[in-house]
């Protein structure tokens, strides 16, 4: 029988040597080794079903598996180095990856071309549980800048190889994109032109009319409240109130339908997207400006800097900090919203998860939202390091 | 030549400036003194228009600044603000090139400007050209804001409270410093303080504000000796005001004939020093030498004299 000693012991071990992270990482990967590893389907459209890991793969590499997975969590659990968890989940994120493709092979039938390996809910709960722990342990490690987009390249061009090497290729989601390549191509261009040319013109209309509402506070409130109304209409009722006014801009002004203005398809979802996105740009812009210490703004104007000048080499550089973290909410916004344009005919990967959608293809639904999560994420990435290595020159 | 006409500056209903006029000579340096709040800081930044007066007007070297633009005035007036408003974004070189970087000045002329004026504030040039203002202490970066004031070598130089973070000992230097400065280039310069020792010191003249109004403007002697207000009475102190009358004059001022034993004091020394170490070394009196060439004697009495209310 244990002692009140002893049991108060015991709690502080478990204080003391736990990862209380590393138990709910371990708890979501336990629960994902008992759900659907892979989902065999007859045809792409039919539900299947689920398959778990140790049915799914041959017998050696299940036990290898089993034992891999069990080692790696044992680390998640137990207070230790940093790089150490590191390591861990991301050799574990890349064998769950291969290990799905394995099964994928595995369990493709060699006769019916019709069949379908999808990827199943313990797949993905084994893969956020993974994530969960690399994320953390890279956050805890602090990485500077120029590291974080070192690990974004290296994890692009190892998934990249993965991809490129075929072991993928029996997988659902990679027949979907085979038998479109053109298109999933061509639908990607489409989104970052969406994602992309709306964050540039948000930031080309924003930013100057942040400076506009910093120097003429008479503008402020009611641009800020415009802006903030725009923001509450749900994007599918926006796209659909730019229809109309945009197909008469199209009938009735000259040379509009020759630059490719109309009322579907991108000129509105274009609208739209930069409409969403103002708001972001123009609060952080006048944020990052009214927030410079009075003194740095009036030792400019004390040297003899005209208006223009102060803003251009004084405040914009202080500020931007600011004004890239707005750039960065709206382009990961924007990248995410951008899969709502194929409703309105204006593209993007939103088509795929769309039409995937009708179809009840779930994969096809995959291949138009894996893509877009990633895009988001990598730019997340790229811009917040941006913001650091800018925020770095213009300390105090 | 700096001319301050019935001047008002009101921010709502207060008057943070409330008619004050006042006349600077060219290459002087007058320091304006006053409790936090007084309207010292207002009043300097209209001369060089960062604040425009709600009346009155001023005219630097005959012409009204209202005259000119803002900018242009500005560039030929140096400028130290009130906790040196460096640019954390630039180094330190790119900091103290400001001005003369807006008046396009060459490349060269201005990196030979910037190693001087590094030199003059004994911050070396190697070291510190290239550091942001973040990589300073405090006092240095003040330095570097008073060097920035003086980089186009203006005539006139506008100080607000310019050595408030150093410590007694960089802050004397500071002083010396400037002063040296001011006697070379003849710069007229209007000096904020709060610190009155600072203002004996440095000013060749010294004007009292209190809640926007100048109680009394004079030379420094004459303001110790004749407080025109009870308000500048307290300001000045009066426990200490002997010691203040004869901190503003030198022992090469009043070298009495005579001899006496003992270490010469330099002739360079102010009478205040010379009193506390005649006092400290238990002497009477004491040579007065001037690079080694004995002047003459000051005594105890004669200071003490010198200390009574003129
Ligand atoms: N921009 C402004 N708006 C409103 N009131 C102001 C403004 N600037 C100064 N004041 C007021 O004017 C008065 C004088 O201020 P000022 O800054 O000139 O004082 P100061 O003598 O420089 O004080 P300190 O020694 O604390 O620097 C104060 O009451 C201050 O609150
Ligand atoms: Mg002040």
């Amino acid at each position: 029988m244990m002692t009140i000693l002893q049991t108060a012991n015991s709690a502080s071990f478990v204080r003391r040597r736990l990862d209380p992270l590393g138990v709910v990482v371990t708890a979501v990967a336990v629960a994902g080794l008992f759900l659907p590893f892979v989902i065999f389907k007859a045809n792409r459209i039919v539900p299947g079903e689920g398959v778990p890991l140790w049915a799914a793969l041959p017998v050696w590499a299940a036990i290898a598996a089993l034992v891999g997975l069990g080692s790696v969590l044992v680390i998640a659990m137990l207070r230790v180095r940093g790089e150490l968890k590191l390591a861990a989940s991301g050799a574990g994120l890349l064998a769950v990856v291969l290990l799905i493709g394995l099964a994928a092979d595995t369990m493709s039938p060699q006769d019916d071309s019709l069949a379908r390996i999808g990827i199943g809910a313990g797949s993905w709960l084994l893969i956020l549980a993974l994530a969960l722990m690399l994320t953390d342990a890279l956050s805890r490690l602090d990485p500077g800048p120029w590291t974080r987009i070192g690990s974004l390249a290296f994890a692009m061009v190892v998934f990249g190889a993965i991809l490129g090497s075929g072991t993928l290729n029996e997988l659902s989601i990679l027949k979907e994109y085979g038998s479109r390549a053109p298109a999933f191509w061509q639908e990607t261009r489409r989104h970052l032109e969406l994602a992309f040319g709306s964050v540039l013109l948000a930031t080309g209309i924003g930013v100057p009319v942040g400076i506009a509402c910093h120097r003429f506070s008479a503008m402020r409130s009611g641009v800020l409240n415009l802006l903030n109304i725009v923001q509450t209409i749900p994007s599918i009722a926006l796209f659909g109130i730019l229809i109309a006014p945009l197909a008469w801009i199209a009938a009735n002004v000259p040379g509009a339908r020759t630059i490719g203005i109309s009322g579907i398809g991108m000129a509105p979802a274009m609208v739209a997207l930069t409409a969403y996105a103002l708001l972001p740009v123009v609060a952080n812009t006048l944020v990052g400006l009214t927030g410079l210490a009075t003194t740095t703004v009036e030792a400019a104007r004390g040297m003899g800097m005209t208006s223009g000048q102060r803003l251009w080499h004084v405040e914009l550089p202080l500020a931007m900090p600011v004004i890239l973290t707005g750039i960065r909410i709206i382009l990961v916004q924007n990248i995410g919203l951008s899969t709502i344009a194929a409703l309105i005919g204006g593209g993007g990967l939103g088509v795929f998860v769309f039409q995937g959608a009708g179809q009840t293809a779930i994969d096809l639904v995959l291949l138009g939202a894996a893509p877009t999560v990633a895009l988001a994420f990598a730019a997340a990435v790229l811009l917040g390091s941006f913001i650091d290595l800018s925020a770095e020159r213009a300390r105090t | 030549m700096i001319e301050i006409c019935d001047v008002v500056k009101s921010f709502g209903d207060t008057r943070a400036v409330d008619e004050v006029s006042l006349m600077i000579a060219p290459h002087t340096i007058c320091a304006l003194v006053g409790t936090s709040g007084s309207g010292k800081t207002t009043l300097l930044r209209m001369i060089n228009r960062l604040v425009e007066p709600t009346s009155g007007n001023i005219r630097v070297d005959g012409r009204d600044v209202m005259s000119v633009p803002a900018y242009e005035l500005r560039r030929q007036m140096g400028y130290v603000i009130q906790g040196h408003g460096l640019f954390p974004h630039w180094t330190i070189a790119r900091n103290i090139a400001t001005v003369p970087s807006l008046l396009g000045w060459d490349r060269r002329t201005i990196d030979r400007r910037v190693d001087e004026l590094l030199d003059l504030f004994q911050l070396d040039p190697a070291t510190y050209r290239n550091r942001l203002p973040g990589e300073l202490s405090g006092g240095q970066r003040q330095r570097v804001g008073v060097a920035r004031a003086l980089a186009a070598k203006p005539n006139i130089l506008l100080m607000d409270e310019p050595f408030g973070a150093l410590d007694p000992v960089t802050r004397g230097k500071a002083q010396e410093e400037l002063r040296i400065i001011q006697q070379k280039f003849g710069t007229t310069i209007v000096l904020v303080t709060h610190d009155m020792d600072e203002a004996t010191h440095l000013g060749d003249r010294i004007a009292v504000l209190d809640k926007g109004r100048l109680l009394q403007h004079g030379e420094p002697a004459d303001i110790i000796a004749n407080p025109a207000t009870d308000f500048v009475r307290e300001l000045v102190g009066t426990t200490d005001r002997a010691f203040r009358l004869l901190s503003l004059a030198t022992l090469g001022e009043h070298v009495e004939s005579g001899t006496a034993d003992g270490e010469p004091l330099e002739a360079t020394m102010t009478l205040r020093s010379a009193y506390s170490e005649l006092l400290w070394s238990g002497r009477k009196a004491a040579p007065v030498a001037r690079d080694g060439t004995v002047l003459g004697i000051v005594t105890l009495d004669g200071l003490g004299r010198l200390a009574a209310r003129p």
